[in-house]
């Protein structure tokens, strides 16, 4: 018997990126555990990829090229060549340029796999060169990295090791343990050396439950906090003037906006007593090293962006910056020298692309948004828009169009494939060979594959190699190996990879980038901030002009950005839908709802695998206080609706304090065509963006709910 | 929902569960460990790295060993947390052979 383990490394988009070892006997994967010797994951994975080999050999595997033979939606496909399939979508798609020009096409994807080169950008060039619609893809930290450039640049921040010599943590909107949980054991460490561990977040999550001081927030209100927070530092003078005088830009007009942002306004709206926002910012700064963690949930509202404005001039107001363990910590993917520009071929495209946000594919693909020519070929990839994008049903009604041609490739029979009029299938990471960046860490990672693809399946970049050939491109770019397409993935002439090469790399399978030790790491000690100023913009010069989405998120498109007018002072933007702001609306939908990560799932993947949705309860579980469910009759654990202007879901009731007063928690991720067997949370979110960066506002919104 | 020890652990408590957990969810007797439910975070690491294969996620319990879901959530509220490694009980490499064959 054949036995070998191989080291990998997660494709999910998670922070954590962990390090795999997958044990296969005879050219089978029998079992995958975490690799005991990667500093950062130390060992253990979770509760969605434990088991990831039944993922791999799931019967629910979509494992052959399939075409549609019954009406959309239903379901019902019958295999076919990967030959046919070519031959129909470069038929397809080369009519419908012919009639209506290439912006008739609107791939769609966003980071199912977030491999370099199979994840985020592997499709880019291709529809570049087609000059097809371009999708910005804002669904997560779009509005946060337009702040963050705004503000102090992207700069990776506090190296998340680093917390262990943290004496003030908090954790804003971030629940360590289901969405990033290998970092908790920095933070213990911190809390074992004496630092004092504080999280905000409107539920006493189970990161909450081991703080040192839970903070309860109404949704969508976090700006008004730190903003107060802000106003207290100033006011009291708790500000680090020598670092606010050297590295930073914009304190006079901070110190004036931040006048009228007083403890009793932001009690006001947060619903936090005075004396806790006094104490929150007096102890913030006054207890170096202090570290911020913000979760992507911060950015989910209509002030999102400035919420993360403000929040990201704490750390240079208070001299955070000169410690080591005291800072920002969002994004360290900015560490990793990554070729975004030759992954995504900019240069490829015309001077003037068509934007369609991934938001808006429901009223893209109906009609209901104006558009000349209208989209008539959809290329879906790493993405389930049916399951986790707002307005569902009228993503629905558009997918259901019969002179759409929709293209899905996917593991499973997701809730949009089924739409599909071809499916193809996709390896899963232990059948792909990539390289991989993480937001969560600073170790560049290689995942070797473990077995070989199952039945027909092919990694996105083989999958695209395929498309262009179909579509007649002669450039060699386009046909590129795995292994030249990795080695051209980083930028190696970059100190940050200095001694790393990519043998030693696929031996090891990660690599901590050549930066200082996490026990020396502090990048903005002397300034130095990634900003057109080189210092911490207060008054954010990029306010100038207006407001936009990182090219990143744009297939590299820097073009035809909406521009709105921006602030440049951070400011506060209450929720658009909130008792206070919406009074009329709050007399008929009283609660507000949000919907966090569920602990099981990864977005949606695993909302179809047994042992994820085992974990998760069944079925869909909607967490109400007490307090709000008895007045309206319910019971724990009995069948709940949820509903509000925009559509309804049902569910189960499951009631705690552990949430709020007002508000009700459901996580995100079971499919319409799993258990819940009806719409999902996205048929209740609403389709407004934030302020900055089109991030999304689905934790933003009024409902109610009522017995079903 | 949470990870469960079971009677595999009796007489054995080779501990190398607690050196993983990142939560500090382990308690202990003279016997064996527990999991606190409320604590564990699902993420797994104890299982494999256990040398008896005593601990199992609780929506996929072995036959008959259903009754530890509570054991553990009864045991652990009653017994103090193991934070480190301690040295397996006397004739625990005996069980452990026992229960690999």
């Amino acid at each position: 018997m054949a036995r070998e383990v191989v080291i990998g490394a997660c494709p999910h988009d998670c922070p954590d990126t962990c390090s795999i070892l997958t044990t296969v006997e005879d050219g089978k994967a029998i079992a995958v555990r975490g690799n005991p010797d990667h500093p950062f994951t130390k060992g253990r994975l979770c509760v969605k990829v434990n088991d990831y080999q039944n993922r791999v050999y799931s019967d629910q595997r979509v494992l052959y090229p399939m075409k549609r033979v019954g009406p959309k939606g239903s379901g019902q496909f019958a295999r076919i060549g990967w030959d046919e399939a070519l031959d129909t979508i470069a038929g397809r798609w080369k009519a419908i340029i012919a009639e209506s020009g290439p912006r008739a096409i609107l791939p769609y994807s966003y980071l199912g796999t977030q491999g370099i080169i199979n994840g985020l950008n592997v499709g880019d060039p291709l529809f570049n060169k087609l000059g097809a619609t371009v999708c910005e893809r804002t669904f997560c930290d779009s509005g946060s990295c337009t702040a963050y450039m705004m503000t102090i640049g992207h700069t990776p921040g506090v190296d998340p090791e680093s917390f262990v010599h943290s004496k003030y943590i908090i954790l804003w909107a971030c629940n360590t343990l289901s969405t990033n949980s290998h970092h908790w054991p920095f933070i213990e460490q911190a809390k074992r050396n004496g630092a004092k561990l504080v999280v905000i977040d409107p539920v006493r999550t189970r990161t909450a439950r081991l703080a040192d001081w839970h903070i309860p927030i109404r949704p969508g209100t976090d700006g008004a906090l730190a903003l107060a927070m802000m106003h207290i530092i100033i006011k009291e003078g708790l500000t680090d003037r020598d670092y606010i005088d050297r590295h930073t830009i914009g304190f006079d007009e901070l110190a004036e906006r931040c006048e009228a942002y007083t403890p009793e306004f932001a009690s006001a709206e947060t619903g936090i007593p005075v004396e806790d926002i006094l104490k929150l910012a007096r102890e913030y700064a006054t207890t170096p090293p202090a570290v911020v963690r913000i979760g992507v949930a911060v950015e989910r509202h209509a002030g999102g962006g400035q919420t993360v404005r403000a929040i990201a001039c704490l750390p240079a107001l208070i001299g955070a910056w000169t410690h080591v363990g005291g800072g920002l910590l969002q994004l360290p993917i900015w560490a990793f020298p990554v070729n975004w520009a030759g992954l995504m071929r900019p240069d490829l495209q015309s001077e003037s692309m068509r934007v369609i946000n991934s938001w808006k594919l429901g009223p893209a693909l109906t009609g209901e948004m104006p558009l000349d020519p209208p989209i008539r070929a959809l290329f879906v990839y790493n993405a389930n828009p049916m399951a986790m994008v707002s307005q569902q049903q009228t993503i629905e009604r558009g997918l259901a169009r019969e002179d759409l041609f929709t293209v899905v490739s996917e593991h499973f029979l997701t809730d949009t494939a089924r739409y599909a009029d071809i499916v193809l299938p996709a390896t899963t990471q232990l059948e792909q060979a990539d390289i991989m960046f993480s937001w969560g860490h600073l170790y560049l990672s290689y995942n070797n594959p473990a077995i070989a693809p199952l039945g027909e399946a092919v990694p996105n970049t083989e999958l695209f190699r395929r498309l262009a050939k179909a579509m007649d491109i002669d450039d060699p770019f386009f046909f590129r190996s795995d292994d030249t397409m990795i080695a051209e993935s980083m930028d190696w002439s970059s100190p940050v990879l200095a001694g790393i090469t990519l043998d030693e790399l696929k031996q090891k399978g990660y690599m901590r980038l050549t930066m200082d030790a996490a026990d020396s790491w502090a990048p903005h000690r002397d300034g130095n901030f990634p900003t057109a100023s080189g210092k911490c913009e207060f008054k954010s010069s990029l306010a100038a002009g207006g407001n936009f989405v990182v090219p990143l998120f744009r297939q590299g498109y820097g073009g035809d950005q909406s521009g709105e007018p921006v602030d440049p002072l951070p400011h506060y933007l209450p929720p658009n839908e909130s008792l206070r702001t919406a009074p009329a609306l709050a007399e008929r939908f009283p609660l507000s709802l949000i919907s966090p990560k569920s602990h099981a799932f990864l977005n949606s993947n695993y909302g179809n695998l047994p042992a994820q949705v085992a974990q998760a309860g069944e079925q869909q579980a909607v967490l109400l206080h007490p307090e709000d469910a008895g007045p309206r009759g319910i019971v724990a654990g009995t069948p709940i609706r949820v509903f509000n202007e925009r559509g309804a879901f049902e569910a189960f009731a499951t009631l705690s304090a552990d949430v709020m007063r007002g508000v009700v928690v459901a996580p995100a991720g079971f499919w319409q065509r799993s258990n819940q067997r009806g719409p999902t949370v996205h048929a209740l979110t609403p389709t407004a963006f934030a302020d900055l960066g089109h991030a999304p506002t689905f934790s933003d919104m009024l409902v109610d709910v009522a017995a079903a | 929902m949470a990870y469960v020890v079971t009677d595999s652990c009796h007489g054995c408590r080779y501990t190398e569960c607690v050196t993983v957990c990142p939560v500090e969810c382990f308690h202990l007797d003279e016997q064996m460990t527990y999991i606190d439910p409320e604590n564990c975070i699902d993420c797994g690491g104890c299982a494999p790295i256990c040398p008896v294969g005593a601990i199992h996620p609780s929506w996929q319990m072995p036959a008959g060993k259903a009754e530890w879901v509570e054991i553990n959530r009864l045991r652990a509220a009653e017994t103090p947390v193991i934070a480190a490694k301690i040295p397996p009980l006397p004739g625990a490499d005996e069980q452990a052979r026992r229960l690999a064959s």
